[in-house]
């Protein structure tokens, strides 16, 4: 049985199937979302290049949840199209599957497994090598020195042990495109400055990261290329040195002032 | 079908109820508390039937309303899973529908067969003989294999109707207090044939009484029942995963 899985693996594991066009992991063209009375998303359009982390920053509410649920097929699109890894997700989601890890904003873990035992489920979920996922395993917790409180039922975990666990269930795959949305709300300080690190350290495991945030410090932290998205609408993008030189501010908080008048963080 | 993916879904599900101290004391200590306060209570009373005590007019029943209870139980799985997110997530792994349905029907139907083995068990040790021998008792728990397989599908439809596992409580007792009165062991009268003839338990109780009381089991009642109940079942189980599929993740 083994082998046979080995075999399925040689043939249909991510290596096999990702295949961005002309070094562009995802390409979103005119997205719109409505839903009964909001329109969540409103024209969208931009492209990621590969390997790069890519943030799309704006206030809560602005539309960062939607668009990234409409790139990993959990929500369709009004109209638009996207691509991941050069699929269309209408059509060939199936595909996208085997080489994307998703973060979801709200910590989704079983409370009665041990934080080991959720990132191992989603390692066996997309059917990883036994051995192969004992390895990852292992060395995701290393890397967010989490080894000792692994072994305990997550029942017992701090909402910002939650949230590491609940990042490195979306990597147990080694997936090509990584999506994080809102990796570091409700963390310390301290932990989101290590949780920075780990995430900045995805990109030289070639790795394209979608991170989308409404902490200022983390977008111009992380990203290579921030779009700023308000009401659904992209308002600016580029990396944050551009877009502060271009709209002759600091930081990318004056800039979001510059253009809208209001502040991110307002009201939320 | 991908046999890892599956062996480690039913695995998760069963420490749900291993680690979860009030899932196990439902699952294990409900169908011996059942059955033994039935025997206890109904041993020495007389019942319609000539010759046979209440009790043991109630044993065929009692293997009923065990797979009954198991619509509760799935219903506020999938809806707890539901509100942590969690089915969203496994949705964006490879896992396809079937394998994630699947690897449910294989726990849950095999909880609740465990749970009517607990209630032949206690019955036996309360003194309860059943007629049909080996091939009969294999024949009843094929019965209630297919009830659990029904009571699965009702706790699906039950998560999809529900917004939240509170309400999939109180949604569940919808599909199971009609099984339970008109489909077990209470006596039907000419009121509640009608609704009884739509109750999955309602032919298996009465296969199951017609198997133990030693009817013989080529008689063309107790494979009429199984017919019915087979398709009722298969009905819902389609229905269920169909619902929940199209409008339960979210
Ligand atoms: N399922 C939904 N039904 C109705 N409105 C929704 C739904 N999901 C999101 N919205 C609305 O769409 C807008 C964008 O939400 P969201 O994408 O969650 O923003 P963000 O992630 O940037 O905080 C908000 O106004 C929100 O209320
Ligand atoms: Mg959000």
């Amino acid at each position: 049985m083994h082998a046979k899985i080995k075999k399925s693996r040689a043939t249909d594991g991510p290596e096999d199937v990702y295949d961005p066009e002309h070094g562009k992991a995802i390409i979103i063209k005119n997205l719109v979302k409505k839903f009964e009375d909001v329109t969540a998303v409103n024209d969208l359009s931009f492209e990621v290049k590969e390997g790069q982390i890519f943030g799309l920053l704006g206030p809560n509410g602005a539309g960062k949840t939607t668009t990234i649920n409409m790139m990993i097929g959990l929500l369709k699109p009004t109209s638009g199209n996207i691509y991941v890894g050069g699929y269309n997700v209408k059509k060939s989601l199936k595909s996208i599957k085997k080489f994307i890890g998703v973060c979801p904003q709200d910590a989704a873990i079983y409370k009665f497994l041990t934080g080991r035992e959720n990132i191992e489920l989603f390692g066996n979920l997309h059917a990883m090598d036994k051995k192969e996922l004992k390895q990852r395993v292992d060395e995701l917790l290393k890397a967010v020195t989490f080894t000792e409180a692994s072994k305990r039922k997550a029942k017992g975990y701090s909402g910002g042990m939650l949230r590491q666990i609940n990042l490195l269930m979306a990597l147990v795959n080694n997936p090509y495109i990584v999506f994080l949305d809102e990796p570091t709300v409700g963390m310390d300080p301290r932990a989101r400055r290590k949780t920075w690190d780990f995430i900045g350290a995805l990109k030289e495991q070639n790795k394209t990261v979608i991170l989308t945030t409404h902490y200022i410090e983390e977008a111009e932290a992380l990203s290579d290329t921030v779009a700023i998205i308000d009401y659904g609408e992209l308002i600016a993008m580029g990396s944050p040195k551009e877009l502060m030189e271009k709209y002759e501010s600091k930081n990318l908080e004056k800039v979001f002032m510059k253009i809208t008048g209001r502040r991110i963080m307002e009201g939320a | 079908m991908n046999v890892q993916r599956i062996s480690a879904l039913v695995k998760m599900e069963l420490k749900k109820i291993i680690r979860e101290p009030a899932y196990l004391f439902m699952m294990l200590l409900f169908p011996l508390v059942l059955t033994l306060s039935f025997g206890l209570g109904f041993a020495t009373m007389p019942s319609a039937v000539p010759g046979k005590t209440q009790f043991e007019f109630m044993v065929p029943g009692l293997f009923g309303y065990a797979c009954i209870f198991i619509i509760m139980s799935v219903a506020q799985a999938f809806s707890d899973d539901r509100e942590q997110g969690l089915l969203k997530r496994i949705n964006v792994t490879p896992t396809t529908s079937g394998e994630f349905m699947g690897s449910n029907l294989i726990t849950y139907t095999s909880l609740s067969v465990l749970q009517v083995a607990i209630v032949a068990i206690s019955a036996f040790l309360m003194g309860y003989r059943a007629q049909g021998g080996v091939a009969g008792l294999i024949l009843a728990f094929l019965f209630v294999m297919i009830l659990s397989l029904c009571s699965v599908g009702l706790g699906l439809i039950t998560a999809t109707i529900a917004k939240s596992s509170e309400a999939a409580t109180g949604i569940s007792f919808i599909f199971i207090l009609p099984q339970m009165f008109f489909g077990t062991f209470i006596p039907i009268n000419e009121t509640t044939r009608p609704i009884a003839m739509f109750l999955p338990s309602y032919y298996v109780t009465d296969a199951i009484t017609m198997i133990f009381n030693g009817v013989a089991l080529t008689d063309l009642n107790i494979w009429f029942d199984l017919i019915v109940v087979l398709v009722i079942s298969l009905v819902i189980v389609i229905v269920g995963i169909g619902l929940f599929k199209r409008y339960g993740k979210a």
